[in-house]
């Protein structure tokens, strides 16, 4: 007996030596723009560890130890969510050996479960493409949705920490009320823009607050990179219309550049997300960029 | 409204109520017509009352585990050549148990693994998985059926029940999972055809610091054919025919009995641990580095020769330790061009036993030897690796080569004897492997895989080393909620 309770009381203790004081709270982020959100709402009192670099498509990545190392210490998780990190994420929560951190818990944070989705109830079949019944995941392009999600997480710190409570308050309304200002200004500017052609659904909230029109995407179904025949029908379907192309730098060029030389069109190579530890006001200037896309067929 | 709702709702109960009477009367006078027939009818008489939802409310499939099967098939094709097994491991290979020659696949098409997993929160204490495997069409495997902690504080979780031992790299990971059609020879010859799978409890710590930390250790039953098969304690009676000079009436006849000198060690017999290390390298690189081992307190094998009445123990103990190490590199490719992929492990055996055989001359009485022809005491120790890279030659597009080497530094074999004293110290097999494969989504892939393995003999009698050439085509699908896997 002896000896094993000795061992124990070894471990016990090297795990509280090591354990950091409980200042700031920590939080592991999942993309860029959850990482800037989280540390807006939070400001000083949070440390943030954003685990998934912005020029990645979040869909596919794969669970690493780094992301467990990082989850282990974590008071919260902030993901993007609606199974969007599905692909590794669960995998990331359960090599962590966090139980505070797991879905259900209080430091399990979804921005998608806080926000109203677009385009669920679909039939849950895969030959359908990489679906998603519950919604479409990707609501971090809305700088409205980014608010409402802002004031939830600033709930969900104030329950962590209620001496900040008020802090968090005020950055989530301050972000809130910049996007409200942003987003009057912004849909003027594209009043009128003929829409966009993109990879993936995955800017969907944005065009649809912006009131710009989603004309078609370049993958055939979800997930599936572009055909000969899907592009060809594509750009039979659009001739003679106006638009944009936007892609990210993690998919191929040459797609884009096809269809934008055969429609005429201009494509641009854009982000989806703010560099790592960007700030709100990176967010806003990333949008500005999409916005001045969206709007250049009205020039 | 929601009164009124009430009231609809009573309505149509007492309607289905009073339907099903109807229903029952009806069947009663042998006339047909279907309840939603009568219903109609009814619904006439009451003026157009629906006759409302006939779903059970409840929480319905909801609380069922996350269901996948993941569909796997190969063909394959020797064409040239004839390696048999690798020289110093035939025996060691499950080779009593059934499994007979060469494990795995035979020539043309075969349904190799069906793997059915199902995994669900218990509740807010456990997690639990379980895998069955159906191995070609008739042999069901249970390879995991576990539990883990979600609860325990410190960054501790236990994992019991029947688990792939966190040992190594490739040991955790369910085949649809390896980047190659078939599992590195060192995990099969010196663990088992499913690696080190045991049931047992694992002990598992993610150490606090800023780089991912993790150590383990596991207490398992040991009842891994490589490293902790066990016989336990036992007596053998063989029987053997005798007949008249002129064939005529053979009848059987047994020995007494020999108690068979095992120790019976109860179990758990196998301890391992692990500890395992990932330096955080940014987005661009991820690598895991890892060191294992594992003591067997049995290593126990018994074999029966009819010819002769003879019986052979060994029964002794063994231990194994290796490394291993991954490094992936994410180029930010479109679908995964440019990602490069390095894996490697290396193990080490080393078995101490005793021999014993037990002749019977007919009628005679038993008579005990320690050593012979074909067996002998003392200390085996064998060893393996592999190194494999794999490259992400155009988008969905991944290509592979593996290297791979049985008995390396040593290679004895502890079943076989030499002419002279000593025992059989085997030279190193050799398997070399290149593929490609397709990935037309996350839940397909397509694979092709030529193999060249250079084996060592295993009897030199027959020539000193065999070489064989073989092809692979695999398919891998998987359907259903199945989940992300660790790094």
């Amino acid at each position: 007996m002896m000896p094993k309770r000795t061992i124990l009381t070894g471990l016990l203790s090297a795990a509280l030596a090591v354990a950091p004081a409980a200042q700031a709270l920590d939080i592991a982020a999942t993309t860029s723009n959850m990482g800037m959100l989280a540390k807006h709402v939070g400001g000083e009192h949070v440390d943030v560890t954003t685990m998934a670099p912005p020029d990645r498509d979040a869909h596919f990545l794969e669970a690493r130890p780094s992301m467990m190392a990082a989850i282990r210490g974590a008071d919260l998780v902030v993901s993007v969510g609606a199974e969007l990190e599905d692909g590794w994420l669960p995998a990331a929560i359960r090599g962590a050996n966090n139980p505070g951190v797991r879905a259900g818990q209080s430091g399990y944070f979804e921005a998608a479960a806080q926000v109203e989705l677009l385009g669920g109830g679909g039939p849950a079949d895969r030959s359908r493409g990489d679906v998603h019944p519950a919604g479409n995941p990707h609501v971090y392009l809305d700088p409205i949705r980014m608010g409402e999600v802002a004031e939830a997480l600033a709930g969900r710190l104030a329950n962590k920490d209620a001496a900040n409570a008020e802090t968090y308050e005020s950055n989530a309304r301050a972000f809130a009320e910049r996007a409200e200002e942003h987003v009057a200004q912004w849909r003027e500017s594209v009043d009128g823009a003929p829409g966009v052609v993109l990879y993936h659904a995955d800017a969907t909230y944005l065009l649809e607050r912006l009131g710009v029109p989603d004309l078609d995407y370049l993958e055939p179904v979800p997930g599936v990179p572009p055909t000969g025949s899907h592009l060809r029908s594509l750009i039979r379907d659009l001739e003679g219309q106006d638009g944009v192309i936007i892609r990210y730098p993690y998919q191929r060029e040459d797609h884009a550049q096809f269809v934008a030389e055969q429609l005429g069109w201009e494509y641009y190579t854009l982000m989806n997300g703010v560099e790592i530890g960007g700030d709100a006001d990176d967010y806003f200037a990333l949008l500005e960029q999409w916005v001045e896309a969206l709007r250049s067929p009205l020039d | 409204m929601k009164g009124a709702y009430w009231v609809q709702g009573a309505a149509a109960a007492a309607l289905l109520l009073g339907s099903s009477v109807a229903l029952a009367q009806q069947d009663g006078q042998g006339q047909g017509g279907t309840q939603e027939d009568m219903l109609a009818e009814e619904g006439g008489v009451l003026g157009g009352l629906r006759p409302g939802s006939t779903e059970r409310i409840g929480a319905g499939t909801a609380f069922n585990p996350s269901i996948s099967v993941i569909l796997d098939g190969v063909y394959k094709n020797t064409f040239s050549g004839d390696a048999h097994e690798p020289g110093g491991f035939v025996a060691g290979h499950d080779h009593g148990h059934g499994h007979g020659h060469a494990h795995g696949m035979e020539e043309g098409f075969q349904l190799r693994e069906t793997e059915f997993a199902f995994e669900a929160s218990v509740d807010p204490y456990f997690d639990a998985f379980a895998m069955l495997v159906i191995e070609g069409t008739d042999t069901v495997d249970l390879e995991e059926a576990y539990f883990t902690t979600t609860s325990l504080p410190w960054g501790l979780q236990i994992k019991g029940g029947r688990f792939l031992s966190d040992i190594g790299y490739i040991n955790r990971q369910h085949a649809h999972e390896w980047d190659f059609v078939d599992r590195p020879l060192v995990s099969e010859y010196l663990f088992g055809d499913h690696g080190l799978q045991d049931t047992g409890v694992q002990l598992n710590w993610l150490l606090p610091t800023r780089t991912y930390l993790k150590a383990g250790v596991e207490v398992l039953q040991g009842e891994t054919s490589g490293i902790a098969t066990f016989e336990g304690e036992m007596d053998v009676r063989p029987e053997w025919i005798v007949s008249e000079p002129d064939g005529s009436n053979p009848r059987r006849e047994r020995t007494d009995a020999q108690d068979l000198p095992f120790d019976d060690a109860s179990g758990p017999r196998l301890f391992t641990s692990f500890l395992k290390w990932g330096p955080d390298l940014g987005f661009d690189h991820a690598a895991q580095f890892g060191i294992s081992g594992g003591y067997a307190r049995a290593f126990q094998r018994m074999d029966e020769h009819s010819q002769g009445l003879r019986v052979e123990t060994w029964d002794g103990d063994a231990w194994f330790a290796g490394v291993d190490a991954v490094y992936k590199y994410d180029g930010g490719g479109y679908l995964g061009q440019g990602d490069l992929t390095l894996q490697g492990e290396y193990f080490y055996r080393n078995i101490d036993t005793d021999f014993s055989y037990f002749n019977h001359e007919d009628a005679n009485e038993w008579e005990r030897g320690t050593a012979a022809a074909d067996g002998t005491s003392g200390r085996f120790q064998q060893d393996g690796a592999y190194l494999q890279a794999v490259y992400g030659i155009a988008p969905r597009w991944r290509t592979g080569v593996r290297a791979e080497a049985l008995g390396i530094a040593k290679n004895q074999a502890w079943h076989d004897r030499d002419e002279g004293n000593g025992f059989a110290d085997f030279d190193t097999s050799y398997r070399y492997s290149l593929n490609t494969t397709f990935y037309p989504s996350h839940f397909s892939y397509l694979r092709a895989q030529v193999n060249l393995a250079d084996f060592a003999s295993d009897d030199p009698s027959n020539g000193d080393r065999h070489d064989e050439w073989s092809f692979m085509l695999q398919y891998n699908l998987s359907l259903g909620a199945h989940g992300a896997h660790p790094f």
